[in-house]
């Protein structure tokens, strides 16, 4: 390996020699600067003779947490549209008893709704008509329509008191994953990747899958972006099919003994170049031309199935052979938090049920139940549940009243003042039920865990203070939780 | 480890600030601000409402009198006793703050600053700039100076002057985007004389291509995208905006002029459509259209975006702070934020835009050449010549109408019991088989649902409305064009804020209410006809408010004019008096769905709850005042007139005159016909012209208020149209609008607009700005490297008339820009990021430049300006796939691709394009293995490389060191060298042999794209090149600008 090793990016660059300096500082900084998210990638193996140890990737901006972190990386089950609470987990038997009366004032208390339902003459009550049931020591209460998750409810921490302020779709879905309601801020898994680095060398730090055909509530980029970060936070998303990165494929025609033989090439070629123009840049070029063809390989291993025992495919149920499925997503996610990446982000789409709630709900929890249900448990089967966070819910709840006329197939509209979550492995207190809603479920009555304030306590299982993970930008400190955010004691082990 | 990293920070720290010693003035600007302001400002700075112990350190007097600062005193100070404090109730910053402890170097700044006297210093960027020096030196040779000074200050010294092939390629790239060709190249490298270089920077400048490379870095400032953004995210139509700048650039439109007919082109006196259409730069924010959204919250939120683009455009400043509070840093009020709010909302515009139909929000301007204009003029004359004759006809037919009447005497008595034109009558009496009977169109019935009932009316029954629930009449969907009334009886059961008594549209803000509506707001009845609410509509409001609990007998009438004039409201018989609440109906009002008459309910409107409506009638004319009275006194219109020639009753008579003309005059009625062809004619051509959404001036200023936390439900104190204080007076005599702030901006005593601008230039060129941080001049953002360079640029930048060429070419023509940009290795390690400019600049070209590179250098490139976007191949494997274009669409310059902001274009996305949410003032420059990805395995870059493989092929006829240095010229801009040769030619011979055995594969590659294949060339050898030329354009120089 060369002893020239380069020691920042693109426009700004210099060499140093090995000597001048430590080498740790040396590939420290380089890995640091390289790369958009998958910057560290097959670095070591690279530029270091320390490859064997693996340990070598890129570090985020804290270099050590700020406390003995619960839980090394993040997947997160984003059930988009806002799965209504009332039928899922927040069990209210005084909704079924009052169905078809008119929401009280004393209960709506003047908060605004949404100008779907708002100006509807009359808001009727509308009870679930899923049966529930208590499972697990910390008695929370799942639908029957959850049976998988139920069956682990001793895994897991329900949540039934989170709260918003958004009350449509893209500002709430925005302001979960970036802690703000109007697009632009990084995403919480750009602010780890930022703040932590990569816990692989070989992989991105922040991937992204969204459940394919859907349709639903139309997701955006920008909710994995990086915002003002550096672009090389920004989640990658990998699709369902032949190129789970973008042109990860070599043209057609082209296999790998060709592209071997031009990389090749352009390595002389670029040595040549560095021998006439000494610019460190030439050096991490050559390095990031390496990187991609590494991922060639490296990228399709970590997606492909075949080394799965067939217990394990059958645990996430039989959509788990179809790419781009829920199912196919969270075995996906199993892999890749195997593999280090820091935050695997899942989308789901199709909760946004304004109407026909008992058919609905029930088919997409066929869906998401099982799968969801079988990570946690493969997890914990393979021993990685115990640093690994994983987190289930949407952006808001559902109303207690229906959207439109009260019929069979009645909907629910967005309500943000109270919904339902929860969350299992690291550092997480398992079996609990945390939090409570009015007997209506229209408002927190106890314990209520603002965004911002799940936020401070994701930060806070990752090792990291909410308050001290900022980023200067436009003269003043970022940060994921803006100025708000408690850390909540309740829900950690 | 650890110790390691700590040791070389100290000693880069060392390095790079110079410790501050005795006898060092310790300048305030330099050394202290940077201190106060992040470590004290937050809460002792220019925000009175946060600040603590009523402490601020940004003002000396202030400071002084707390006891903060005790002049020459430091150990007396308390400023500097609580930065040494150990004890965490007296530490400053707390612990709380979480801002860490001052350095021991910090705290001996402050320490020697307050021993010099603790003198304070305006900021920087805030103090006026300096006219140019009377001197004969140019401004380059003033910068060159000035850098110069600045290098031996620091021992270093300039690089020699690159050489010309890398000038050309660094001059091509930085002025137009694009790679020299070939014969460029050869001809400048040739040409001796000593003008050489001046000569091509002329020749640069005014290339086409040098506007589409100054519109880039624009776009990325105004935020400009094809599509809304936000969540629903629909596209739509800004290109011609885009169009504006790049012309804008070519005809090197001075700045100045730039700025204000973007800001305000609306406000210039007799506006033409070139500076009107400049003022989308003001509507280019994300906007919203999810169901259910909340239209103010929305509206709040653009009018923020105008705000912060502006301040972050032209002054280098970051408002978003001062939305909610003061600012912490910088001396801009809340209160000032909020006047500037009120110079931006003041248009007609909603906060969503319509779902159901694609017109642009309101205000927009329609865009045509001088040809539509022109056939628009003639019909619009022609309709309005057809009215004129109209008066003429009815003063003639005045007398015919006097010896009709007496010649009717006998049969007024007769009843009459229908009105002519009448489309449908409902009595909305009784209900068979779920249907309510029509007694003029029999078959055409009403159907009554859900909780709309029957209950006794004003006759018999009357419908009475849930408010949920439609009562669906079967017609009503009239053009613009076409007169038509409507008559009811309605009673409403309490004050109404809001309810739609009767509509035809789709939804409200939904369909940004398109269609005609009766409606009850704030009490009273209000009347319209909408192509776009607010601003594209004509309507009319009672001035009484309907009384709750009584039948009222309504009447509208429409006379197809597209005037609020053409519109009556008559309230039991009698015109009602009415305020003209809009009159400016250019569009359709059909479209969008919902075709026909809807009563009682809209979709997420508030419905008619409890409202009772009886006898409902639609007539295809407009209906005349006799006959309103008519219908409310229920007699028929002729019983109402009077043959009483020496009747006294002006008014009366002049009803009945106009009567007789709507049923009886058959002149009038062919006048009538005739005047509705016309007008069908005008409206259908005007109907077609395509809209943009621009600003345009409401005639009075709507009401601003500080917004609370920034809240657009927290209204509190009233403010008025200014600017913020501490930055520049407000000119006297200019107007407190736009215009005046456009005004205020390009004033030369203003020290902020010049610098942002020539910094951003700056940046352009050399990959950073004299100041670092171009989107922040403020408190906390960098301070200039070159205070001297900046200040005098940007001086002779407004004495040059604000002429952008003028200083593009006043830069490049310097020796500074004209260096190596290589310099000795301690040099590149002592300032990575050439702060000094002791080299030249050198950075990987932006997403634009390298896929245009590519293009350019296989041929493939579409050098035509202008027009709709296009989708390059990468937009099929975008999160919002979309296919590629058709025709040359994939082969257009980057600066043309579809903008979605939901799902941007991925390639360019992996070279650091920005999504375009938000204005952005500085790009990005990371390299990634997703890059490599893109250049080895893109369509886009597969193709070009096959291209351009075949090109090199042909002109080298084979021969492979040719092919090398024809490849070499177009990728690199210069010759291969030996080494290169050889390791190409290797390449070149194994890819050979490759394909010879993989032909199966060669034939694959040499399909990709849809360029055509030259079967001229061996497959193999087509094949090889391909990769050949991969090579090339994945070259390190062909992506770095060196």
């Amino acid at each position: 390996m060369s002893n020239r090793l380069p020691t920042q990016k693109s426009s700004s660059s210099s060499t140093v020699e090995t000597q001048s300096l430590c080498a740790a500082l040396n590939r420290r900084s380089f890995l640091s600067q390289s790369g958009v998210g998958l910057g560290g990638l097959a670095l070591a193996d690279l530029l270091s003779q320390e490859s064997a140890s693996g340990a070598e990737v890129e570090q985020g901006v804290l270099g050590s947490p700020h406390f003995v972190p619960k839980a090394k990386r993040i997947i997160y089950l984003f059930m988009s549209g806002g799965p209504s609470h009332l039928d899922l987990l927040d069990y209210k038997p005084e909704l079924n008893r009052l169905h078809g009366q008119q929401l009280p004032d004393s209960v709506r208390g003047g908060q605004r709704l949404t100008g779907m339902s708002g100006n509807q003459s009359s808001i009727p009550l509308v009870g679930s008509p899923f049966k529930f049931q208590q499972h697990g020591e910390g008695g929370a209460w799942f639908s029957e329509t959850l049976p998988e998750t139920a069956a682990i409810a001793d895994d897991l921490c329900v949540i039934n008191s989170m709260y918003t302020e958004a009350i449509n779709h893209g500002p709430g879905v925005t302001f979960m994953q970036t802690g703000t309601q109007i697009a632009g801020r990084p995403s919480m898994g750009a602010w780890l990747s930022y703040g932590l680095g990569q816990e692989s060398a070989n992989l991105p730090s922040f991937v992204v899958m969204v459940t394919k055909d859907k349709g639903g509530q139309p997701l955006g980029a920008h909710l994995w972006g990086s915002g003002f970060l550096p672009t090389k936070h920004q989640g990658v998303r990998f699709r369902a099919g032949a190129d789970p990165v973008l042109y990860l494929g070599n043209p057609a025609g082209v296999d790998t003994q060709s592209r071997r033989m031009l990389l090749d090439r352009m390595k002389e070629l670029h040595e040549h170049q560095y021998s006439t123009t000494p610019d460190s840049e030439i050096q991490n070029r050559i390095a990031h031309y390496e990187m991609a063809f590494a991922m060639q390989s490296s990228v399709p291993e970590a997606t492909d199935f075949a080394s799965e025992s067939q217990a394990v495919l059958e645990m996430y149920g039989p959509d788990v052979n179809t790419p781009g499925t829920f199912a196919a997503n969270c075995l996906q996610a199993r892999r890749l938090a195997e593999r280090g990446v820091r935050f695997i982000q899942l989308y789901h789409p199709g909760w946004d049920h304004h109407g026909g709630v008992p058919g609905a709900i029930p088919k997409s929890c066929k869906e998401t139940d099982q799968p969801a249900a079988a990570l946690v448990k493969d997890l914990k089967r393979t021993g990685l549940l115990d640093d690994t966070l994983v987190i289930w819910g949407g952006e808001f709840g559902r109303t207690n009243y229906c959207q439109g006329k009260i019929s069979p197939n009645f909907g629910r509209d967005h309500h943000p003042r109270c919904f339902s979550m929860w969350m299992a492995g690291g550092g997480i207190k398992p079996g609990t039920l945390h939090g409570e809603t009015d007997e209506l479920g229209y408002s927190v009555v106890r314990d209520g865990v603002h965004i911002h304030d799940l936020h401070a306590t994701i930060l806070h299982l990752l090792g990291i203070d909410h308050e001290r993970l900022t980023y200067k930008f436009q003269g003043r400190r970022y940060r994921l939780t803006d100025v708000h955010g408690h850390v909540v004691p309740g829900i950690l082990a | 480890m650890k110790t390691c990293v700590l040791n070389v920070v100290l000693m880069l720290t060392a390095m790079l600030v110079h410790p501050v010693k005795g006898a060092d003035r310790v300048s305030f600007n330099h050394d202290v601000r940077p201190i106060l302001s992040d470590k004290c400002f937050f809460c002792h700075g220019p925000d009175s409402e946060r600040r603590e112990a009523d402490l601020r350190l940004d003002d000396r007097a202030a400071a002084i009198e707390a006891g903060a600062i005790n002049v020459n005193k430091p150990d007396a100070s308390e400023l500097i006793r609580r930065v040494l404090s150990t004890d965490e109730d007296e530490q400053m910053p707390p612990p709380s703050a979480k801002l860490g402890h001052l350095s021991p170097q910090e705290i001996e700044t402050l320490k020697a600053w307050i021993e010099q006297g603790a003198v304070y210093e305006n900021h920087w960027a805030f103090v006026p700039l300096k006219p140019l020096p009377e001197t004969d030196q140019s401004v380059t040779s003033l910068i060159d100076e000035a850098v110069e000074r600045g290098l031996e200050k620091r021992g270093l010294t300039r690089q020699p002057e690159a050489d010309r092939h890398t000038l050309i390629r660094r001059l091509s790239f930085d002025l137009t985007g694009l790679p020299p060709t070939p014969e460029d190249i050869e001809t400048f490298v040739s040409d001796k004389s000593p003008e050489a270089y001046e000569h091509l920077v002329d020749r640069l400048l005014t290339s086409t291509a040098y506007g589409e490379k100054m519109a880039v870095d624009w776009l990325d400032i105004a935020r400009y995208a094809d599509s809304y953004g936000f969540q629903v995210d629909r596209e739509r139509e800004m290109w011609p905006w885009r169009d504006w700048v790049i012309r804008a650039f070519n005809e090197n439109k001075p700045f100045d002029q730039f700025l204000t007919e973007q800001l305000a082109g609306d406000l210039l006196p007799d506006a033409t459509q070139d500076q009107i259409l400049a003022t989308a730069f003001n509507r280019l924010h994300q906007q919203e259209s999810e169901g259910g959204s909340v239209e103010e919250e929305y509206r709040v939120e653009y009018v923020c975006d105008r705000v912060q683009t502006f301040a972050t455009a032209f002054l280098g400043l970051t408002f978003e702070c001062s939305r909610c509070h003061d600012h912490k840093y910088d001396p801009i009020t809340q209160k000032e934020y909020y006047q500037l709010f009120a110079m931006f909302q003041n248009i007609d515009e909603a906060g969503l835009y319509s779902f159901f139909t694609n017109s642009p929000p309101t205000p927009a301007l329609e865009l045509t050449d001088a040809a539509t204009r022109e056939r628009l003029d003639a019909l619009q004359q022609k309709v309005e010549a057809i009215e004129k004759s109209g008066k003429e006809l009815k003063a003639a037919r005045a007398a015919v109408f006097d010896e009709w009447v007496k010649t009717q005497s006998e049969s007024l008595s007769e009843e009459k019991t229908t009105l002519p034109g009448e489309l449908a009558r409902f009595p909305l009496d009784e209900v068979t088989g779920g249907k309510l009977a029509n007694t003029v169109q029999a078959d055409q019935l009403a159907t009554l649902a859900g909780g709309n009932q029957i209950v006794p009316g004003r006759t018999g029954n009357a419908v009475q409305f849930s408010g949920d629930d439609a009562l669906n009449l079967p017609l009503g969907n009239f053009g613009r064009h076409e007169p038509f009334s409507v008559s009811l009886w309605l009673q409403t059961p309490d004050v109404k804020d809001r309810a739609v008594v009767f509509h035809r549209s789709r939804a409200w803000t939904d369909a940004a209410s398109r269609g005609y509506e009766l409606l009850i707001e704030e009490g009273r009845l209000k009347w319209s006809l909408i192509h776009f609410w607010p601003g594209n509509a004509i309507s009319i409001r009672a001035v009484d408010p309907v009384p709750v609990g009584e039948w009222l007998q309504v009447t509208v009438t429409y006379d197809g004019s597209s005037r609020a004039d053409g519109l009556t409201l008559y309230v039991n018989g009698q015109p009602a008096r009415v305020d003209v609440i809009k009159d400016n109906l250019t569009k359709e009002i059909t479209g969008g769905g919902g075709d026909n008459i809807t009563l009682g309910e809209r979709f997420r409107d508030r419905g008619f709850k409890e409202g009772l409506i009886d006898d409902f009638r639609v007539f295809g004319r407009e209906l005349t005042a006799l006959e309103a009275t008519a219908i409310h006194d229920e007699v028929s219109a002729e019983s109402l007139l009077s043959v009483d020639e020496n009747s006294e009753a002006t008014e009366d008579r002049n009803q009945q005159f106009e009567w007789y003309l709507s049923t009886i005059d058959e002149e009038w009625a062919k006048h009538l016909k005739t005047l509705q062809e016309s007008r069908a004619e005008w409206y259908q051509a005007a109907d077609g012209v395509k809209g943009i959404m621009v600003m345009r001036e409401l005639p009075e200023p709507k009401p601003a208020y500080v917004l609370f936390r920034g809240e657009y439900t927290q209204r509190r104190e009233e403010v008025f149209a200014g600017t913020p204080a501490a930055l520049s007076p407000f000119p006297e005599d200019a107007p407190r609008n736009r215009l005046g702030l456009a005004q205020w901006l390009i004033d030369p005593q203003h020290p902020l607009t010049a610098r942002v601008t020539v910094n951003r230039i700056w940046q352009s060129l050399f990959g950073r700005g004299i100041v670092q941080t171009a989107e922040d001049f403020g408190s906390q953002g960098a301070r200039p490297s070159y205070p001297e360079v900046l200040d005098t640029l940007s001086a002779g930048f407004i004495s040059s008339g604000w002429d952008v060429k003028q200083l593009l070419k006043t830069i490049v023509m310097s020796q500074t820009y004209r260096q190596r940009s290589i310099a000795d290795k301690k040099v590149m390690e002592d300032d990575p990021g050439n702060e000094w400019l002791a080299r030249g600049p050198r950075f990987r070209l932006s997403a634009e430049m390298i896929r245009d590179n590519a293009l350019a250098s296989a041929g493939l490139l579409v050098q035509r300006t202008g027009g709709p976007p296009v989708n390059p191949y990468e937009l099929s494997e975008s999160f919002k796939p979309a296919a590629a274009s058709g025709g040359d669409g994939v082969y257009r310059r980057s600066l043309y691709t579809r903008w979605r902001r939901t799902g941007p274009p991925p390639a360019m996305i992996a070279f650091d394009a920005p999504r375009r949410a938000v204005c952005t003032a500085k790009r990005e420059r990371t390299d990634s293995p997703l890059q490599a990805l893109v250049l080895l395995n893109g369509e886009q870059y597969v193709e070009a490389a096959r291209v351009l493989g075949e090109h090199v092929y042909l002109e080298a006829d084979g021969d492979v060191p040719g092919m090398i240095e024809a490849g070499f010229l177009r990728c690199l801009s210069r010759r291969p060298d030996a080494s290169e040769v050889e390791i190409l030619s290797a390449l070149y011979r194994e890819q050979l042999e490759y394909f010879r055995q993989h032909s199966e594969g060669a034939e694959q590659l040499l399909k990709i794209g849809r360029a055509p294949r030259d079967a001229a060339i061996p497959v193999a050898e087509a094949a090889a090149a391909t990769v050949l030329a991969q090579a090339l354009l994945n070259h390190d120089a062909s992506v770095v600008k060196r």
